[in-house]
């Protein structure tokens, strides 16, 4: 594990795996908002990728996990200005395939939109699409979830209901929300939107899990990207990635696999209109 | 390869573990003499589980290649990493040395 300055930031990086085996693409590997760290995806796939052959790498976003919390600069691009400023730092140039779970999942499409050229395909797991008011669900989720945890009842339900780790996870990103101005910025953001979707080359495989809310967005990213392909994961939720990360990691791998024997079939569906 | 047996014996490894829980929790680190085999990573040290990947990183670099930790926490779910204990990773790695 290694802390480095990416921009103005100071991100804490994860590697596996050799970068460059066998000449298979490196791996990026994007976390969720709130209690998400790269945690998510070392305990669950990263190794699995690894062994495949792939250079893996990960990092906290800023505002998490181990990485810097400026008090300022949340908005979707700085994010995906961190990524850009991270492979730079790594000096990853080659297109890379870009893994997002959640929050994520806007960053990495908010990347592949502005640096085309880098990224080979994505992997969205339970990410809404950023377009439309995406800002505003996404700010107005956030805010409720400062309320709700400045209210001592509902955390105590919710260690009711989901125990102490998740109640001590959710209670731990309360400095994020609190002294930062993360939620105005969300909602002050400027997305890639349908024209950004649409321009959008690149192959994206995209998973929900079938209760989650998020299921039902699956035909409209189908419809907004030139080449998607949507699998909903029977009897999962919202927390797909660590709920069923073999099912997860299976998928991903198989799906690489296939692409990366046909390497032309990008290019082919991205022309048809 | 040979290992000497202070190096790779259980009471040398978590000797080792519990050195490398001063380093990732610094000032919030328990007392050396308070981590046993029985105790929990998360419900009795509370640490967070990016706290358990730094963790690992600080175990990596004294073990290399030998100990697979991310294939190893790989192989659990979410509740076996909760209820982990300072025993279940000193004999994984008692274990890889073999």
């Amino acid at each position: 594990m290694t802390s480095l300055r990416a921009g103005q930031v100071r991100l804490n990086v994860e590697r596996l795996g050799e970068p460059g085996t066998a000449g298979r693409p490196p791996v990026v590997l994007v976390h969720g908002m709130g209690p998400d760290s790269l945690a998510d995806y070392y305990f669950t796939i990263a190794a699995g990728i690894a062994a495949a052959g792939h250079g893996v790498v990960m990092y906290d976003q800023r505002g998490h996990g181990r990485s810097e919390r400026p008090a300022t600069g949340y908005r979707l691009e700085d994010f995906s200005a961190d990524l850009r400023n991270l492979l730079d730092a790594l000096g990853i140039h080659r297109p890379a395939v870009l893994v997002g779970n959640s929050f994520g999942g806007a960053v990495a499409v908010d990347f592949a939109v502005r640096h085309p050229h880098r990224v080979s395909r994505i992997l969205l797991i339970e990410s809404a699409p950023p377009v439309g008011d995406w800002p505003q669900r996404m700010s107005g989720f956030l805010s409720h979830c400062a309320e709700t945890l400045c209210d001592a009842q509902a955390t105590d339900r919710m260690e009711q209901e989901h125990g102490r780790f998740v109640a001590r996870l959710a209670r731990r990103t309360r400095p994020l929300l609190d002294e930062t101005t993360l939620i105005e910025d969300i909602a002050a953001g400027r997305i890639p939107g349908e024209d950004g979707l649409h321009s959008l080359a690149v192959p994206v495989l995209a998973l929900y899990g079938a209760d989650s809310a998020l299921a039902a967005s699956a035909p409209a990213l189908e419809r907004l990207l030139p080449d998607c392909r949507t699998v909903i994961v029977p009897g999962q939720g919202h927390t797909l990635l660590v709920d069923a990360p073999r099912t997860v990691g299976a998928l991903l791998l198989g799906w690489l696999r296939e692409d990366l024997s046909r390497p032309e079939r990008a290019t082919a569906r991205a022309r048809t209109p | 390869m040979t290992n000497c047996v202070e190096e790779t014996g259980e009471a040398a490894v978590l000797a080792r573990i519990t050195r490398a829980l001063h380093t990732v929790l610094g000032d919030c680190a328990p007392d050396p003499g308070a981590v046993t085999m029985e105790t929990r990573f998360v419900e009795d040290l509370d640490l967070e589980s990016i706290d358990l990947v730094v963790l690992t990183g600080e175990l990596r670099a004294a073990y290399g290649d030998r100990v697979d930790f991310p294939g190893y926490f790989a192989s659990l779910d979410l509740s076996e990493i909760i209820g982990l204990t300072v025993g279940h990773l000193v004999r994984h790695v008692v274990e890889s040395l073999r």
